[in-house]
């Protein structure tokens, strides 16, 4: 697909809204009788949005004939539907560059998942049991009325997993109009840390982007930006051409992180630091640039940080990072003396410090004199600064008395040490979402509404700042299932409650952003807006003055619980919401090969002293639970910690996750990261020891992870 | 050799490969793969027509990760081909390694002679729980059970665009033919193109020092080509 | 000769075996009917595996061939065990050979005709196997002769064909005989199938002739039936296939199966139809020392293959053979030479040790041996194939096993029922000792 062709192709896009919202008057066409416009054979290419993640990535959607069974008064017909079957980035939108993520790809697989909720439904059984039976749209609606005119508004928690768009803007307007606080998320994916991170040095709010197809020489810390952080796929794109897409010029990438991440894997060379150290290494880093004078811009520095980085103890550091001296000196000296340094922090896995490493980061950054030019920091759009963040989300949940959850899944993503699922129980809960998952087993009431890809939406790109980058989608087919819009459920509930409220649409909500001269029409009809230049840019207005950095702390007792426990984001799964995409599990994880399942990643020295071998299975116990699962003798783990990958371990989310493996985030303390209150999910002491039993084999694709066997050639 | 018009070939450039395997889901929903399950995925039957080989070199703390995308190679001396007593699997005048469905009668021989270990075998009738099924593509056949299957370099797109093309009258341009996984790649790892064609993009590609072939001492003379990752 | 059993008349060698052709001991019958059983459950689970899909079998990638090959190969292998007994014995005219060439010549028949099964039961549809036989068709499409398999397919069916009117041609003299005496169908069988044959010295010549035409046919086939089954692996580019020694290896390996088949088969003929004077110590004494000579060619054979795999350290072909050696699957390597050497070289080597129990003893031990030695060919190669990322373990279903086992209860339902409905010895050449010996 290029973009003539997507131009020549796209249609009627917005004909689909019309069939939507004037009801149920659905056609039932016999056999052979194809939908209208629907060609066998033709295909049609639909601009839309892609809401796996929240880093909104513009896609394109194959449109073709489909046929599926439907039964009217105990007959069953064959119907001839326009039905997805491909996704595609969308060449013109600049997150996605016309390419997409494995996890956006499977999309088409949550919309045509067998397991979906198809139509409003009431809990019959106890909670988190998941029994429903269906209900009509009318009751349900009334039911939410009546909870929320019962409750002291201060008391509704709606928790989204919208990106920054209409969606939200909607949720929020909502909420304002109810007289209720705003919403949360309860995602491990919400990048908060780097949120705010971001604005204390920049003052900007929202993600900084990394131009890192500009640099010639990137640092990346705790940041694993080609697999589960902010954006593979933009961040993909970027890697791409900053390896082999400048005659001539090949970035190096260096990768400082405690876990051998796909970044980490891709990177020239890995520095394996301790977790929890990464501000000392950037501190460090910073220091050696400084002392070698290579820190080009040091002046911009706020005096208070140049004082600190200048007054630590530098072999300290360097000791404390568990990296080769020798090596982080020559990597300082390489990054001061490159044409475009750049230095990515995040916190991939979040410690008790990760918002002093990523701070850490962005002063790196300063002294090298990169911020807001080709190859470094940019603002982020201005646009993006609803996301919605929250770290008080478990406060808050346990102190609610309505919940309201749109797609989010809290029983999985907090920790039962937080003891949400327990205050859940005394809840009236309300679920959007188009499945039954851990937390929607525990609602009350379930009205879904549209799959995204048959809603409309817009979103605000999480990457691509300062430009103005916003991907919208218009339906084009029809909703497989008796769902409806949230925008129109919550204008249903506002109605009821006699509040005014103006649903947000995607129109409305982009309508503002259109410069002279451009439509909404053209918008809807590329599948976005995306200006050229840097208008809107945030200024550089720093807020925080000084730099800290201070030891990781650790949930749980040295000896008792020996190991360091990282659960991480995957390609996969994200926070745990692609588990029910066959696709998704039978897609082999980068760093095992698991399918169907997950290992805990364990070093080879803690294996040996454990006698675990990869297959065998393991208990991982914290202070606060455990778990068992196979276990995965990773060759390039770090001695002592134990890694493992979010998204399985669900309770209920369809028959592709429910019951399957095991949740790392389940046997989590309610460890905070200090600076942001933030759940720090890579603050957990365990300890591990092997099982007897293999209730389960480890499913591998390619369980030889070496090029040569044990045996054999010498 | 042919002398057809093209020759398809590929380029994969490991120094771009994040190992993100988005190619392998875009394979997927490209071309029907049968969907696994744990225990078929535990039989070693699931299928994957592209699949990112990772290795691990070295030990700890110098060890780097290796990762190799491996789809059917197209190799123009293929050993699948001859060994199938019934044709069908064949090469095709434009250089590809054709797998007839219909014709299979499943000895699997081409399976073991493919060093790449890139075929695939229906060991049963597929099965997708409704309505998983609306997903796919009508352009490629569903395989029944019994039969061999593998990368097609997604005949069906390049058919397509050569469509396109003739219907707007003009010759099939270096770009307008992208497999599902070249389309797909973020980072821009892979690019296809028409190995006749010295001015392609692929052609210059296989040309460049960095290129070399998979168990290229086997003299299969794969189609894919591999550009090593620069130091 | 000293050969010969010192039996005084023909009236005495028709009674001795003839008697086994009349009435059936209840002893028999079970032994018919437990067989059958486990042979109809083989079918069972075929018709499953036809029914459910060739998945039921424990076959996976990379490993797309596994016990059914290794099933086909190994039967292939016991079918020469009439080849030789009867081919080269006949061409070289040693006379101790007369009381064992029907047997094996018996094996030889229903051995290919289970090995032949095998292709087909393996086949993803098996339903088309006949696309495999060149005929014209709709599909305007010849099978492709570049195929190792075709080969196979062109080879086993001559196989088949050669060796049973090799098996049949012997036989006309006998069945002439028991047509005059067998009443009801038995009579119309021997009758149909003795062909009108009279006895005269016309058709004697004719039949010696046949008979010695066929022996050199047949020795030529034999040979290249292995060698082509051989090629199914060495044609391909897998580490530890393609090597040139095959072809002899397993023809090597195909006459030691088949002659430990045939002395297994011997011995229980000798207890059960009590034909001690027929199939003396000396038979069994000879066809051990060829069993011996067979075990040490295997050996070189094998030691050669391995030898130079492993001084060529070539790193493909060291996974194959690490795994073979030292790795998973290394103790079937181990008992396989445990199986196919060191037992037949001391029970066999050592001539106070050799009679016919050591030697029954010795031959399943090699049929063990020689098993394992086509699992240990056919898998290992597979499952550590070129690209280490795709090697995978192969574990076979109770399918596969089933179908396995039943193939050997099927060799004994078609033996028995051989046995009973014809001489298992060829009176003719007793007979005719005198007559027909120049």
């Amino acid at each position: 697909m290029d973009r003539r062709n997507f131009f020549k192709i796209v249609s009627t896009a917005s004909a689909g809204v019309a069939a939507t919202s004037c009801g149920k008057k659905e056609a039932l066409i016999p056999l052979l009788v194809p939908e209208h416009q629907i060609a066998p054979g033709e295909e049609q290419w639909h601009p839309s949005v892609c809401t796996e993640c929240s880093a909104g990535c513009g896609v394109i959607v194959r449109v073709m004939e489909g046929e599926r069974i439907v039964e009217r008064n105990g007959q069953k017909f064959r119907e001839r539907i326009a039905s997805i079957k491909k996704i595609e980035g969308n060449p013109l939108d600049p997150v996605s560059s016309g390419a997409l993520c494995a996890r956006g790809q499977a999309a088409v697989q949550s919309l045509y998942n067998p397991d979906r909720v198809r139509g409003p439904m009431h809990r019959t059984g106890d909670r988190g049991k998941a029994a429903f039976s269906s209900m009509s749209w009318d009751d349900g609606i009334a039911a939410i009325t009546k909870a929320i005119s019962a409750t002291d508004k201060s008391k509704v928690v709606f928790l989204t997993t919208a990106p920054a768009g209409s969606r939200l803007a909607g949720i929020q307007r909502f909420l304002q109009s109810i007289g209720a606080p705003a919403a949360y998320t309860s995602s491990l994916a919400d990048f908060s840390i780097e949120r705010q991170a971001a604005q204390a040095v920049f003052g900007w709010t929202g993600m900084p982007d990394y131009h890192v197809s500009q640099a010639r020489y990137v640092l990346g810390v705790g940041a694993d930006f080609l697999g589960g952080w902010v954006s593979p796929v933009y961040y993909g794109g970027q890697f791409g051409r900053f390896r082999q897409g400048r005659l001539g010029i090949r970035g190096k990438l260096v990768q400082a992180e405690s876990r051998m991440s796909l970044t980490a894997a891709s990177a020239d060379e890995w520095l394996p630091v301790r977790p929890g150290f990464e501000p000392h290494l950037l501190v460090a880093v910073g220091r050696l640039l400084l002392e070698e004078k290579l820190a080009r811009a040091a002046e911009q520095l706020p005096p208070g940080v140049t004082e600190s980085i200048l007054g630590a103890d530098l072999q300290q550091l360097i000791r404390s990072t568990g990296v080769d001296p020798n090596v982080l000196r020559r990597v300082a000296r390489e990054l001061g003396e490159s044409e475009a340094p750049l230095v990515i922090g995040g916190a991939s896995v979040i410690h008790s410090n990760s918002f002093q490493a990523i701070v850490a980061s962005h002063y790196l950054n300063i002294m090298l004199g990169n911020v807001g030019r080709r190859g470094g920091p940019q603002a982020p759009h201005p646009a993006s600064d609803v996301a919605a963040a929250n770290p008080n989300v478990v406060e808050a949940l346990k102190a609610a008395q309505v919940v309201f959850l749109d797609g989010e899944n809290p029983v999985y993503t907090l920790p039962p040490s937080s003891g949400v699922a327990a205050a859940l129980a005394s809840k009236t809960i309300i679920s959007f979402g188009s499945f039954i998952d851990d937390s929607a087993a525990y609602a009350d009431v379930i009205l879904p509404s549209h799959h995204p890809l048959e809603a409309e939406a817009a979103v605000v790109a999480m990457v691509g700042g300062p430009a103005t980058s916003v991907a919208v989608a218009t339906p084009f087919v029809r909703p497989l299932y008796d769902t409806r819009p949230l925008e129109q459920t919550l204008g249903d509930i506002a109605r009821k409650l006699n509040v005014a409220f103006e649903p947000v649409t995607a129109k409305s909500f982009v309508q503002p952003l259109l410069p002279n001269g451009e439509t909404w029409d053209n918008v809807a009809l590329r599948g976005g807006l995306w200006l050229e230049g840097e208008a809107n840019a945030q200024p550089l207005k720093p807020v925080s003055k000084n730099m800290q950095w201070s030891d990781p702390t650790f949930s749980g007792d040295a000896l008792q619980f020996p190991l360091q426990f990282q659960p991480y984001l995957s390609v996969q799964y994200h926070d745990g919401r692609g588990a029910n995409l066959p696709w998704m599990q039978e897609l082999p994880d980068p760093a095992s090969s698991a399918m169907w399942g997950l290992p805990v990643e364990i070093d080879p020295k803690t294996a040996t002293k454990l006698n675990v071998a990869t297959g065998d299975w393991v208990r991982v116990e914290s202070a606060n639970g455990k778990l068992d699962a196979p276990a995965y003798v990773h060759p390039a783990a770090l001695p002592g910690v134990v890694s493992m990958a979010i998204g399985e371990g669900h309770t209920h989310y369809g028959r592709y996750a429910s019951g399957r493996g095991a949740n790392p985030i389940s046997i989590l303390a309610p460890a905070q990261e200090t600076s942001t209150g933030v759940l720090a999910f890579g603050a957990t002491r365990v300890r591990v020891a092997r099982l007897e039993q293999r209730p389960s084999e480890l499913i591998q694709f390619s369980p030889q992870d070496r090029e040569q066997g044990p045996w054999g050639h010498r | 050799m042919s002398n057809s018009e093209h020759r398809w070939g590929m380029a994969i450039d490991l120094d771009r490969c994040t190992g993100c395997q988005a190619c392998v889901t875009a394979c997927h929903a490209e071309n029907n793969l049968p969907l696994s399950d744990p225990e078929s995925a535990a039989k070693g039957r699931a299928v994957h027509w592209i699949r990112v080989d990772r290795y691990y070199e070295g030990e700890f703390p110098n060890i780097r990760v290796k990762h190799v995308p491996v789809l059917c190679q197209q190799c123009d001396e293929a050993p699948c081909e001859p060994v199938c007593p019934v044709y069908a699997t064949y090469h095709n005048e434009e250089g590809l390694n054709v797998q007839v469905y219909n014709r299979c009668v499943g000895t699997r021989y081409c399976g073991n002679n493919c060093p790449y270990s890139v075929r695939f075998f229906n060991w049963f009738d597929p099965v997708w729980p409704s309505p998983l099924e609306l997903q796919h593509n009508p352009d490629v056949s569903i395989r029944m059970g019994g039969v061999m299957e593998k990368c097609t370099f997604c005949i069906q797109r390049i058919k397509r665009s050569k469509d396109d093309a003739a219907a707007e009258s003009r010759p099939l341009k270096d770009g307008d033919v992208k497999p599902a996984c070249v389309q797909s790649c973020p980072a821009e790892a892979m690019v296809f193109g028409d190995l006749n064609d010295p001015g392609s993009k692929v052609s210059q590609l296989a040309e460049s020092g960095r290129a070399t072939r998979l168990l290229e001492e086997l003299g299969t003379k794969p189609k894919v080509f591999y550009l090593q990752k620069a130091t | 000769m000293a050969t010969l059993p010192a039996i005084s008349s023909d009236e005495g060698i028709r009674r001795d075996l003839w008697r086994p052709l009349a009435g059936a001991s209840s002893r028999y019958l079970i032994v018919l009917c437990v067989l059958s059983a486990v042979a109809l459950w083989g079918l069972v689970a075929w018709g499953y595996q036809l029914y459910r899909g060739i998945g039921v079998a424990g076959i996976r990638r990379p490993v797309f061939w596994g016990f059914y090959l290794v099933d086909f190969v190994f039967w292939i292998g016991i079918s020469h065990a009439g080849t030789l007994i009867s081919a080269i014995l006949r061409l070289t005219d040693a006379g101790w050979r007369k009381p064992v060439t029907r047997a094996a010549e018996a094996i030889t028949v229903f051995a290919l005709m289970i090995g032949g099964l095998f292709p087909i039961i393996h086949l993803g549809r098996a339903w088309l196997f006949f696309w495999l036989f060149p005929y014209p068709n709709s599909r305007l499409l010849w099978p492709n002769v570049r195929s190792p398999l075709m080969w196979d397919v062109t080879a086993i069916s001559t196989y088949l064909t050669g060796s049973t009117i090799y098996l049949f041609l012997p036989l006309i003299p006998d069945v002439a005989q028991l047509a005059k005496r067998a009443t009801g169908w038995r009579r119309r069988m021997y009758r149909m199938l003795s062909l009108g044959w009279t006895g005269s010295d016309r058709e004697w010549n004719a039949l010696e002739s046949a008979m010695k035409l066929m022996a050199g046919i047949i020795l030529a086939v034999a040979v290249s039936v292995h060698t082509v089954v051989a090629w199914d692996f060495s044609m391909a580019v897998a580490p530890m296939w393609h090597s040139s020694i095959f072809g002899p290896y397993f023809v090597v390996g195909a006459i030691f199966s088949g002659i430990a088949a045939l002395l297994i088969v011997m011995a229980l003929i000798r207890k059960t139809m009590h034909l001690e004077e027929y199939l003396t110590p000396h038979h069994f004494n000879n066809l051990a020392k060829l069993l011996l000579l067979m075990s040490l060619l295997w050996l070189y054979f094998t030691v050669a293959e391995n030898l130079t795999a492993w001084y060529g350290n070539e790193p493909k072909e060291m996974n194959v053979f690490g795994a073979r050696i030292r790795g998973n699957f290394g103790p079937y390597f181990w008992v396989m030479v445990l199986c196919n050497f060191v037992v037949p070289f001391v029970l066999l080597g050592i001539r106070k040790l050799r009679n016919i129990l050591t030697a029954t003893i010795a031959s399943i031990t090699v049929l063990i041996g020689m098993w394992l030695e086509r699992f240990l060919i056919v898998v290992p190669t597979l499952s550590y194939g070129r690209l280490a990322a795709t090697w995978g373990r192969y574990t076979p279903t109770w399918v596969e096993i089933s179908i396995t086992v039943a193939t050997f209860a099927s060799m004994g339902v078609l033996y028995l029922v051989f046995a009973k409905l014809f001489p298992i010895i060829a009176i003719w050449e007793f007979e005719t000792q005198s007559e027909h010996e120049d």
